[in-house]
């Protein structure tokens, strides 16, 4: 476990992740989550300015009786744009950020992947399936046995 | 006396597409409930049409003729995303809003302690001039109009339970205090009216309930404010917009209402009735989605119908 504190954000992350604009249809990003096993997505301008986050979540909130209609549409749901439902402004960590802290800030917030974001710029994603890839590489083989006291 | 049972056949045939929640099978659910034994005593009355003057006490001549010329002779016209009429919805609509104004005249005329309206389409989202939310015309507005113009009722209260607020009987209800309307509905939800500072000239009642509301909240309701309200406004009739989608089953919203609660509701609507207006209760169906559900709260509520008059 010790290794683990050594590792930074950007040694695990995904780095230059897919991205979608913010004029995306919810469709486009529904197949995007069809296809790859993303928990969400980083929304960009042209200059890969993180502008908002996309979740699986966001898309079901999408979906929540409202008051708009009795019933929410599908196919008019589905062909709304990103920003509608993205989360703005949203949580994102620097690619020099330790493991250990990032580690401790999802379990807090709960959150499954955050954006990484150097100089106004997106450069990666970090989500639980890397941290956890990372604990296992960073024990296996230098872990000393705990000493076990005999029994009498 | 006994209890009345407006319903038609023509509401099994106001098709409204693959799929859709307000569906015939609700009907079907809900009268095969009532032809069981324990409703052997319920006299069922074919709901006749409503006249062109019963629907324009509340809705324009303009409305009530475009709304009807729009009546395909075939497929489905959608006025708006979830409302759907097919050929035989006029037949319908105008029979659904008849049965509430029959059912009136025979409750006033005491042929019967009160009545039970299992109709299709749903009312109480329509407006004077706009269909909506499965409704196209004001059903229970309707009716309560009815009792007013024909039968000289000062007035007529309507409590409605359906799961969604009523905003078609409010607007027909807020700017004439010969009505009242008590709302309890899932908030926010559609339509998004019923808020409690919608009061109308203080005949409006609203009881917005947040997501997860059940029994406790109902009964609190009950006793902190709708029974003063309604022991207050001395009504002279009571209609019953009886919507069961607050039901705990209910795909469409998320109120946690049961059949006990159905049942005690309607049994204390029914000892306010008694005390204030010689028992004489209209209810009519509103919404309601979930099959089973639907039928056993509808059967508990008319079984309630029926024993009120033991209790007198």
């Amino acid at each position: 476990m010790y290794e683990f504190l050594h590792y930074q954000v950007r040694d695990a992350m995904t780095a230059d992740p897919i991205t979608i604009d913010p004029d995306a249809r919810l469709r486009e990003v529904e197949e995007l989550f069809e296809v790859h096993d993303f928990n969400g997505v980083p929304v960009v301008d042209s200059r890969r300015g993180l502008l908002g986050f996309l979740t699986k979540f966001d898309l079901l909130k999408a979906f929540c009786f409202d008051e708009q209609a009795m019933i929410p549409h599908y196919d008019e749901i589905m062909e709304q744009t990103a920003e509608t439902v993205m989360t703005r402004d949203p949580v994102c960590v620097s690619p020099q950020l330790p493991l250990s802290r990032l580690l401790q800030k999802m379990v807090e917030m709960r959150v499954k992947s955050l954006p990484v974001v150097d100089d106004g710029r997106l450069v990666g994603i970090i989500a639980r399936e890397d941290v956890l890839r990372f604990l296992r590489h960073a024990t296996v083989a230098h872990e000393i046995p705990a000493r076990e006291e005999p029994r009498s | 006396m006994t209890t009345l049972l407006y319903t038609h056949p023509v509401f099994l045939e106001h098709d409204t597409g693959f799929g859709h929640p307000e569906c015939p099978a609700r009907l079907t659910a809900i009268l095969n409930a009532l032809k069981t034994a324990p409703f052997a005593d319920l006299e069922w009355r074919d709901a006749p049409p409503a006249a062109i003057e019963q629907l324009t006490r509340i809705h324009p001549l303009k409305y009530v003729e475009r709304v009807l010329a729009r009546i395909p002779k075939q497929g489905y016209y959608a006025i708006d995303g979830d409302t759907i009429v097919s050929p035989q919805s006029g037949e319908a609509t105008l029979r659904a809003a008849g049965a509430v104004c029959a059912a009136v005249d025979a409750v006033l005329a005491d042929e019967a302690d009160n009545a039970f309206c299992a109709v299709r389409p749903p009312g109480h989202h329509a407006e004077p001039d706009q269909a909506m939310g499965f409704c196209v015309f004001g059903n229970v507005a309707i009716g309560a109009a009815h009792a007013r113009a024909v039968h000289g009722l000062e007035r007529v209260a309507a409590i409605d339970f359906d799961v969604h607020h009523g905003n078609g009987t409010q607007v027909v209800f807020e700017r004439d205090p010969g009505y009242f309307y008590i709302s309890t509905h899932q908030s926010p939800l559609y339509p998004g009216t019923g808020r409690r500072n919608e009061r109308g000239v203080g005949n409006i009642v609203n009881i917005p309930l947040p997501a997860g509301s059940g029994s406790d909240e109902l009964r609190q309701a009950w006793r902190q404010e709708i029974e003063p309200a309604l022991r207050a406004f001395q009504p002279q009739l009571i209609l019953i917009s009886a919507g069961f989608d607050a039901h705990y089953l209910d795909p469409l919203a998320e109120l946690n209402f049961s059949e006990d609660d159905y049942e005690w509701l309607t049994r204390q609507i029914l000892a306010v009735a008694a005390d204030c207006c010689a028992g004489r209760v209209v209810s009519a169906l509103e919404g309601g989605y979930n099959l089973s559900a639907l039928a056993a709260s509808t059967a508990v509520h008319v079984k309630a119908l029926m024993e009120a008059r033991r209790a007198v």
